[in-house]
C-alpha cells in the first residue's frame, strides 16, 4: 500500500525551476509548528504533522501548496487532540477575514 | 484556489498560491494564532521571535562550514565523525537531530533529496528552494538522477560515481564539493563566495 | 565513512553486512519509500538509536528507541529495467526492523 506522498521513482517532468518567494503567512506557520512542538508544549511533532497531509486523501494533497498542506495538517492534529475545535477556528477565521477585507 | 505557473502536465504541477490563495492562508494562519494565543498557548511575541530565527539561517551558514572544511583538515575530519558537534563548536546551532557531510571527490558526486517530503538541513540552510519540494524533483532525483543534473547545467561525466542520498528519516545532509583550484591562496572570504546552495544540495559541481 | 558515535555497545547490523529492505505492509506513517522495499543494499553507517516515527506519528511517544541505519543500494538493482552507470549508488536511512540479514550473498552484486 504505497502513500501518494511516497513518489520516489515515479514518472515526472522536468524539474520546475522557478524560485518562489517565502510568504510572510508561511513563515508564521511553521513558526507556530515550531512553538507547538517545542519542548514545553509537545502538541504537533512533525512525524504527527507528517502523518497529517499524509492522511488527507490524494485530492487534498494535490491541491494544496507545500505550506498549505503544513498548515491543514497542524489544524487537523490540533483538533484531533481536542486543542481547538472546528467551530471555534471557523469563527476566527469569519473574524479575521472581516479585517482583511477591510485592510484591502 | 491555487493555479500553476509552469508548462507540465497538471499532475505534475509545482503547486503555487497564487494572491487569493494566499489571502486565505494569511486568513487562516492568523485565526489559528489568535485563538492558540487566547487559549495562553503562546504569546504574539513568541511567534515573532521564532519567525526572526527561521529567517536567520542560510546559504552563508553552510558556506562558513564548507570554506573551514577546505581550509583545516582537522575540521573536515571532525565533520565526517560527527557533523552537528563540529558545526556546533563553531557557534553556529543545528537543530536537526544529526548533519552528515558527504564529500565529493575527483571520482565521486552526491546529490540530495527527500523524496517523502522535504527534509532538509533548514537551521544551517534556512529554507529549501521550491524545486527541491516538487514532485518532479522528489521523484526524478532517486531514479534518474543524471538527468536531474543536466537540467541544472550539471553533465557529469560517466567516470564519475553518482551517489543519491534520500534524507528519508533522522539524518539531515551537506554536500561538501571540491575546493576550487588555486584555493590554499584564496581568502575566506573568497572561498565562502563561491560556494552556494546548490552546490550543497548537489545540483552544481564546482565552485 | 565513519560510523557515527555509540558507546560501543553491541548494533545488530555491523558495515558491511549484506540487508534485505522487508516490505511490512504496514499503513499509517512509515518512512520506508516503495522503491527499496525487497531491495538488497549493504549497511554503510550506524546512525544511533532513535525513536520510531511511526509510533510518534500516533502521539506514542514510550519507546523502545531503535536502531537506525544507512543502507547503500546499487542504483542498478533498484531500477533493473533502467540503463544506468554501474557505480551509482543510492543511500538512505532504514530503522532495524524493516531489515533482515542476506546470507546468501553469492547473489548480490558487489
Amino acid at each position: 500500500m504505497r502513500g501518494y506522498h511516497d513518489v520516489g521513482g515515479k514518472t515526472a517532468g522536468p524539474i520546475p525551476m522557478e524560485e518562489l518567494p517565502w510568504m510572510h503567512w508561511e513563515k508564521q506557520t511553521e513558526a507556530l509548528r515550531n512553538l507547538l512542538g517545542d519542548g514545553t508544549r509537545r502538541m504537533v511533532s512533525l512525524d504527527e504533522l507528517r502523518r497529517g497531509f499524509e492522511s488527507f486523501g490524494a485530492d487534498k494533497y494535490a491541491k494544496h501548496s507545500f505550506y498549505r498542506r503544513r498548515l491543514e495538517a497542524m489544524i487537523d492534529v490540533l483538533i484531533e487532540k481536542r486543542v481547538i475545535t472546528r467551530k471555534e477556528l471557523d469563527a476566527a477565521i469569519a473574524n479575521k477575514r472581516l479585517v482583511w477585507t477591510e485592510v484591502k | 484556489m491555487p493555479h500553476d505557473h509552469s508548462n507540465v502536465a497538471e499532475h505534475d504541477a509545482l503547486v503555487v498560491e497564487d494572491d487569493a490563495g494566499n489571502m486565505e492562508g494569511q486568513i487562516t494562519v492568523d485565526a489559528l494564532q489568535e485563538l492558540l494565543v487566547s487559549k495562553g498557548l503562546l504569546t504574539h511575541p513568541e511567534v515573532t521571535q521564532q519567525i526572526a530565527r527561521l529567517e536567520a539561517p542560510g546559504t552563508h551558514l553552510g558556506a562558513r562550514i564548507i570554506a573551514k572544511a577546505w581550509t583545516d583538515n582537522n575540521f573536515k575530519h571532525s565533520l565526517f565523525e560527527n557533523a552537528k558537534n563540529a558545526v556546533v563548536d563553531m557557534g553556529i546551532a543545528v537543530g536537526e537531530a544529526q548533519l552528515i557531510v558527504v564529500e565529493n571527490t575527483e571520482t565521486t558526486h552526491n546529490l540530495i533529496t527527500c523524496t517523502l517530503c522535504s527534509c532538509y538541513p533548514r537551521s544551517i540552510l534556512g529554507q529549501p528552494p521550491s524545486w527541491y519540494i516538487s514532485k518532479a524533483y522528489r521523484a526524478r532525483a532517486v531514479r534518474e538522477p543524471r538527468a536531474v543534473l543536466a537540467e541544472f547545467g550539471l553533465n557529469l561525466s560517466d567516470d564519475i560515481d553518482l551517489i543519491v542520498h534520500d534524507s528519508n528519516a533522522d539524518m539531515r545532509y551537506l554536500v561538501l564539493p571540491q575546493p576550487p583550484e588555486g584555493h590554499a591562496s584564496m581568502t575566506t572570504e573568497d572561498l565562502e563566495s563561491c560556494i552556494t546552495r546548490d552546490h550543497m544540495i548537489g545540483v552544481a559541481r564546482d565552485c | 565513512m565513519s560510523t557515527a558515535p555509540h558507546d560501543g555497545k553491541r548494533v545488530r547490523f555491523n558495515i558491511g553486512d549484506v540487508v534485505k529492505v522487508k516490505d511490512l505492509n504496514k499503513s499509517g506513517h512509515v518512512r520506508v519509500p516503495y522503491y527499496v522495499r525487497n531491495k538488497q543494499g549493504r549497511v554503510v553507517q550506524f546512525c544511533g538509536l532513535f525513536l520510531n516515527p511511526e509510533d510518534l506519528a500516533i502521539g506514542n511517544t514510550a519507546g523502545p528507541a531503535i536502531e537506525l541505519y544507512r543502507i547503500a543500494f546499487n542504483q542498478a538493482d533498484l531500477w533493473p529495467e533502467d540503463v544506468l552507470n554501474a557505480g551509482d549508488q543510492l543511500v538512505l536511512e532504514v530503522y532495524t526492523h524493516w531489515l533482515e540479514e542476506v546470507f546468501d550473498t553469492a547473489s548480490i552484486s558487489p
